[in-house]
């Protein structure tokens, strides 16, 4: 069954839900000034190495204490998902209350525009030269 | 088409697909015009252990998903370090589902 549309509008709007947590945790963290050792990701635990997307809750903390050129440092990837977290609750909300699937349609169309080699290879090497990155800064 | 073909079908390809819908690919075979077979018996699917194993290994990179054809799953995993963790975990779980469910998918366009 391919994915319809209420199962994608209830994962994406559960994945916003807890990045929102995720964020407030984090900033209440900042706040107090307390020491922030929490770290989820898996890579990191077992390898000691960054993944590509280590260091985009701190690089969204950035943005919210308003310096953007510190967040560019700790990771573009979190501009990108601080869009996506403001965004994509928008736009359910929008497609709930009118009855439409316009984020459906434009998700399986951007699916189809990734797929893409012109767009997959540049994609694909972005996230490894921040991974690379990453890795530089010992993040 | 011939019950002994649709058997050699079954029997090769059964591991790529749910329990529960094997019996109804083989109804749906038998009934598919003879001129499909070629067709059919070139079809690739995806191994479910292979994508456990990719799971396992860099699902934290959402790879499995980019394999199994998931492109959107897979960048939001990408992007958000296996979904904190968590969602990379419940997929070492889910992931042979779906890609049996993607094989379901694949034969399906050509069943129609």
């Amino acid at each position: 069954m391919p994915l319809s549309r209420n199962k994608l509008y209830i994962l994406l709007t559960v994945s916003c839900i807890v990045g929102y947590i995720w964020i407030f945790i984090n900033y209440t963290i900042l706040i107090n000034n307390s020491s922030n050792d929490i770290g989820v990701c898996i890579i990191k635990h077992v390898t000691n190495i960054p993944c590509p997307s280590c260091g985009s809750t701190r690089s969204i903390l950035s943005i919210l204490k308003g310096n953007l050129s510190e967040s560019l440092y700790w990771n573009p990837i979190g501009m990108i998902l601080l869009l996506i977290i403001i965004i994509v609750p928008i736009w359910i909300a929008f497609d709930y209350f009118f009855h439409k699937d316009s984020l459906l349609r434009f998700y399986k169309k951007s699916e189809k525009v990734l797929r893409q080699k012109k767009v997959a290879i540049p994609a694909i090497l972005f996230i490894l030269a921040n991974w690379i990155w990453n890795i530089y800064k010992g993040l | 088409m011939d019950a002994q073909k649709v058997d050699m079908f079954i029997m090769t390809n059964g591991k790529y697909f749910e329990s529960h819908q094997v019996a109804q690919i083989r109804d749906s075979l038998i009934n598919l015009d003879n001129s499909k077979w070629s067709v059919i018996q070139t079809l690739q699917f995806k191994d479910p252990t292979i994508s456990l194993i990719v799971s396992l290994l860099a699902g934290t990179l959402g790879i499995d998903r980019f394999m199994i054809g998931d492109t959107g799953l897979g960048v939001g995993k990408l992007l958000t370090c296996g979904g904190l963790g968590v969602w990379a975990v419940i997929d070492w779980f889910l992931i042979m589902g779906a890609t049996r469910e993607k094989n379901m998918e694949k034969l399906q366009q050509l069943l129609v």
